[in-house]
Formats: structure tokens, C-alpha cells, sequence
């Protein structure tokens, strides 16, 4: 049995506006790709498949692309869903 | 007191700062002046009242915060290894930042010129291609669009 942990997904525009939500908690395996784990939460939010191509991730505030990089993750890890960026 | 004095010009600062207030260029410009600078570079980017023939009232900002700050830290951390800079500002607005209004300034001051133009030009190309900042484009006709930057670094295809 993979060991699991809480983490929480934070959500930004447009993926916020998805949602529904700004951020929430979930229970995810300590050690998932990161393809997995956009997987898991585009079950969970289903009109998220119109952004999968354009998002990246924040795991920990560094930058990850949604490929086969395997995650180890912690109890209490920031996960952002960064959308393409628009500052300055 | 002469020399403590000396001792405080001498630290460098890195200045960053989110706020829903409107920006002021000489507030930012003062943050960076020196003495020991002849130059001070700026740039200002103000909201555009049009896109793609809309007619655009406003543009509202938001950002992953503690990421933001981070990333111009660590563009800041570049810059000084570039170029001989003395100070550097970047006040980013967040919220509503209607037409004609800053939504962001970058201060930099240099001994010399040229130093403080390229580490403007610089952070400016580097924030727009890394920092987790949004804007969203309001239209006369109250429809919007989240914007993406040509200089994301990912999600170039549509």
C-alpha cells in the first residue's frame, strides 16, 4: 500500500474559475508522476480538461510540467495549478 | 555620524511590493535614488484601452503570491550578477488597474547608465516569461479574457 498525504491544491484564474474554488485539501501518494496527480484532480474537476495543455504546476513554489517527473511529496505541500501567465 | 551614514548607503536593496493602491513613479523612483548613482532607470506599464478592435475598461491583476515575490527576488539575484546595479524596485498593482493607470514600475539606479536601462529591460522580459501573475482584460461590452504573455515560458500553442 503507497503511503498517502494531505496536500493542498491551490487554483488561479481561469483554473479557479473552473473550480469554483480557490484552493482545497486533498490525500494524494507521497511518490506520484506529475501527470498522475493532474490526473487525479482533473477527476475531481472535470472542466479542467479544457486548460490540461496549458497549465503548469507549482509543487513546493517551484515550476513542474505535467509529465513524467515523479513528485515526493509531504503532508502539507502547496500544489498550485498555474495557468499561462499574464504579469507586468 | 558622517561615516554611519556611509555604512547605511552602501547596502543594497532589493525593494518588492504587491498592493491594490495606485502606484506613484516618484514614490518608486525615491525608494532607489543614491548618491552614489548618476542614473536611475524606469519602467512603467499602464493599462491600454484597447485589444483586437475591444474596447478595454480595465484590467484586473492577481497573483500566487509568496511564489511572485520569490521569482523577482530571484530576478533581482540575477540582475546583480549581470550588471553593477545599486538599487532595485518592483511594485506590481493587484485588483482593478483601470485604462491609463500603472500596474507595474521597476525602479533600478546605477552609478552609469547603461547598467540600470539593460537590468530594466531585463526584469521586465523575465517577469513577464516567470512570475505567477494574471491579468484579465475587461470589455466595454462586460465580457473578459484571462491574457497570456508571448514570453510564458510554457503553453506556447492555443
Amino acid at each position: 500500500m503507497v503511503p498517502r498525504c494531505q496536500v493542498e491544491i491551490l487554483y488561479f484564474a481561469k483554473s479557479a474559475e473552473i473550480t469554483g474554488v480557490r484552493s482545497e485539501t486533498i490525500s494524494v501518494p507521497q511518490e506520484i508522476k506529475a501527470l498522475q496527480l493532474w490526473n487525479e484532480i482533473e477527476t475531481r474537476h472535470p472542466g479542467l480538461a479544457d486548460v490540461r495543455n496549458q497549465v503548469i504546476f507549482a509543487v513546493r513554489q517551484e515550476y513542474v510540467e505535467l509529465g513524467d517527473q515523479l513528485l515526493l511529496l509531504h503532508s502539507g505541500d502547496e500544489i498550485a495549478i498555474i495557468p499561462p501567465i499574464s504579469g507586468g | 555620524l558622517l561615516k554611519d551614514m556611509d555604512k547605511v548607503e552602501e547596502t543594497s536593496k532589493d525593494i518588492i511590493k504587491f498592493t491594490a493602491e495606485k502606484l506613484s513613479v516618484d514614490d518608486v523612483s525615491q525608494l532607489v535614488t543614491s548618491p552614489l548613482c548618476g542614473a536611475i532607470s524606469l519602467f512603467v506599464g499602464t493599462t491600454r484601452n484597447n485589444f483586437e478592435g475591444k474596447k478595454v475598461i480595465s484590467l484586473e491583476y492577481e497573483a500566487y503570491l509568496p511564489m511572485a515575490e520569490n521569482e523577482i527576488r530571484k530576478i533581482c539575484s540575477d540582475i546583480r550578477q549581470k550588471w553593477p546595479v545599486k538599487h532595485i524596485a518592483v511594485f506590481h498593482r493587484l485588483g482593478l488597474v483601470p485604462v491609463s493607470e500603472a500596474s507595474i514600475i521597476i525602479a533600478v539606479s546605477s552609478a552609469h547608465r547603461a547598467a540600470s536601462l539593460e537590468a530594466v529591460t531585463y526584469a521586465i522580459d523575465t517577469l513577464k516569461a516567470r512570475v505567477p501573475i494574471w491579468k484579465k482584460e475587461l470589455y466595454e461590452e462586460s465580457s473578459s479574457s484571462w491574457k497570456r504573455n508571448k514570453e510564458c515560458f510554457w503553453a506556447t500553442n492555443s
